[in-house]
């Protein structure tokens, strides 16, 4: 460095150290935010609209950049948590006492056992075994059993109003229906036990199913014919997603009671049941426009 | 921020390796040893001077031809115009390769103008040559090798600066440039021991800086 620049900045600093701070250069005035700062979303194309108006799967969300929309993120957190409390929730123990059903239990002792163990979900333990021996009426053509599954919000919601149903479309095809059973940490298979404990025909367990987004009310229906232990997925006809949503309950029964009349009459089920001969009209109709529930308000719309 | 340094844009180095002796002649320069010359315009006149001296160091150059324009750069005649025209003239066209490169070196790194009141309004030059060269002794009077405060500033400032240098420091005034000059700035040489300039090249900035900031205090 020059020696007169040295002077020079050494004097500056003798000036400014006896000098007050300069004040600060004032600030640029801050633009106001545009108005609209989302891109358009795809969800208003009306391809994308179109596609999303027949599925409740994410279709047509849109993005914000690189990275979802806020409310599309609020919706996917909300309804994963709707999923995970469905998981947790428990059948309460008076339940079935309460809505006219025999209550029995799988060998399972609590919940996370129940998570862990499916094995011991799909046997009756000793209490269990005796009760359905002692009070259910025995050889009825379809044996209905109501359960929690992997929901028992779903099954304390809609599992009464499906076994009403039922039962009346079984009794209205001349089929007897055994004593109802509610069944607490039940997986598909505790059918099998119940059913040829009974001696039915037809064994049918309607259960809380595998929440999805936002579907933690979902139920499920398993049918088979001649139930034993040791019965696969193979020997099973079932019927998912029955709830508002989906397929609405009287839906189901009527469908469920076809099933079971048809496994009488060919006296076989899963695989080897041939559905044509179900004599169900109008199964093959377009199914309704689903609507995606919202489980997050929007405060503002973005155009 | 008071006296930063403004340092000087070279606007146009250009070198004639066979300069035309008629117009060597006009400029100042002797034919017969200068037959190669080196052209230079600059947006600050003082600095460009210090430079000039200091590349006669560095070459066995002489600085033929340097003067200021009237008004200054800010007035200039055109965009290469600047505030200064410098003439080196040489016997070949190397030595001025090697007093340009000097000349800018100079420029870029030492002499330059500082700003006095932090809105570059007023500036100053305080400049201490430690060793002259052969231009600027022959301008002054002194010997080669000898130390010189070279102290440029507007017309009151500078009165005002030259009086606190004389005071401060045991220096004596070999030139005193009163205004107007051409770029209606007023200059001072002084000359003492280099520990005199400084001091005195010290004070001369510190007081040009005081009247940049209270110009009405009596």
């Amino acid at each position: 460095m020059s020696r007169t620049r040295q002077l020079i900045a050494a004097l500056r600093d003798a000036l400014g150290s006896s000098e007050p701070l300069a004040p600060a250069p004032p600030l640029p005035e801050i633009p106001a935010p545009p108005a609209r700062v989302y891109t358009p979303r795809p969800e208003r194309r009306p391809f994308a609209a179109e596609a999303a108006r027949h599925t409740t799967a994410l279709l047509g969300i849109g993005h914000v950049g690189t990275r979802y929309a806020t409310d599309v993120v609020l919706q996917f957190q909300a309804e994963l948590a709707v999923a995970h409390a469905a998981v947790d929730a428990l059948l309460p123990e008076e339940w079935a006492a309460a809505n006219g059903f025999v209550g029995v239990k799988s060998r399972v002792s609590d919940h996370r056992e129940f998570l862990l163990r499916p094995d011991l979900g799909r046997r009756l333990d000793d209490a269990s075994l005796a009760t359905v021996r002692g009070k259910c009426t025995r050889h009825p053509d379809v044996q209905v059993i109501v359960a929690d599954g992997l929901s028992a919000v779903a099954c304390t919601g809609s599992g009464k109003a499906l076994y009403d149903a039922v039962a009346r479309a079984c009794a209205a095809r001349g089929l007897s229906v055994g004593t109802p059973v509610a069944a607490r940490f039940a997986r598909v298979w505790l059918e099998d036990e119940i059913g040829q404990e009974v001696g039915a025909k037809v064994a049918m367990i309607l259960l809380g199913e595998r929440p999805g987004l936002g579907t933690g009310d979902g139920l499920s229906a398993y049918v088979v014919y001649d139930p034993r232990v040791g019965r696969t997925d193979g020997d099973r006809n079932m019927i998912s997603n029955i709830h508002a949503r989906g397929i609405p309950i009287e839906e189901a029964a009527a469908r469920l009671a076809a099933l079971a009349a048809a496994m009488i009459e060919q006296k076989t089920s899963g695989v080897a049941l041939d559905l044509a001969r179900l004599g169900m009209t109008g199964e093959r109709m377009p199914r309704a426009p689903q609507v995606r529930q919202k489980l997050v308000e929007k405060t503002g719309e973005a155009r | 921020m008071i006296l930063e340094p403004i340092v000087p844009t070279v606007l146009s180095v250009r070198r004639l390796p066979h300069a035309d002796p008629a117009l060597v002649r006009a400029y100042g320069g002797d034919p017969a040893r200068h037959t190669a010359l080196g052209l230079v315009t600059v947006d600050q006149d003082d600095p460009t001077y210090v430079a000039l001296d200091e590349a006669t160091k560095h070459a066995p150059v002489d600085v033929i031809f340097a003067h200021s324009f009237y008004a200054g750069a800010a007035h200039a005649s055109g965009r290469l115009s600047g505030e200064i025209l410098g003439v080196f003239g040489a016997a070949d066209p190397e030595s001025i390769d090697q007093a340009l490169d000097a000349f800018v070196r100079c420029l870029a790194h030492d002499a330059c103008f500082y700003d006095a009141d932090g809105k570059r309004t007023v500036t100053v030059f305080p400049h201490v040559i430690a060793s002259l060269g052969e231009y600027l002794s022959k301008e002054a009077g002194l010997a080669p090798g000898e130390p010189m405060a070279y102290l440029v500033a507007p017309p009151i400032e500078a009165t005002i600066g030259l009086d606190a240098a004389l005071k401060a420091a045991e220096v004596r005034a070999v030139r005193v440039m009163t205004p107007p000059t051409e770029t209606n700035f007023a200059c001072a040489w002084l000359t003492g021991t280099l520990d005199e300039c400084e001091a005195a090249a010290v004070a001369y900035a510190a007081a040009v800086v005081d009247v940049a900031a209270s110009p009405r205090a009596r």
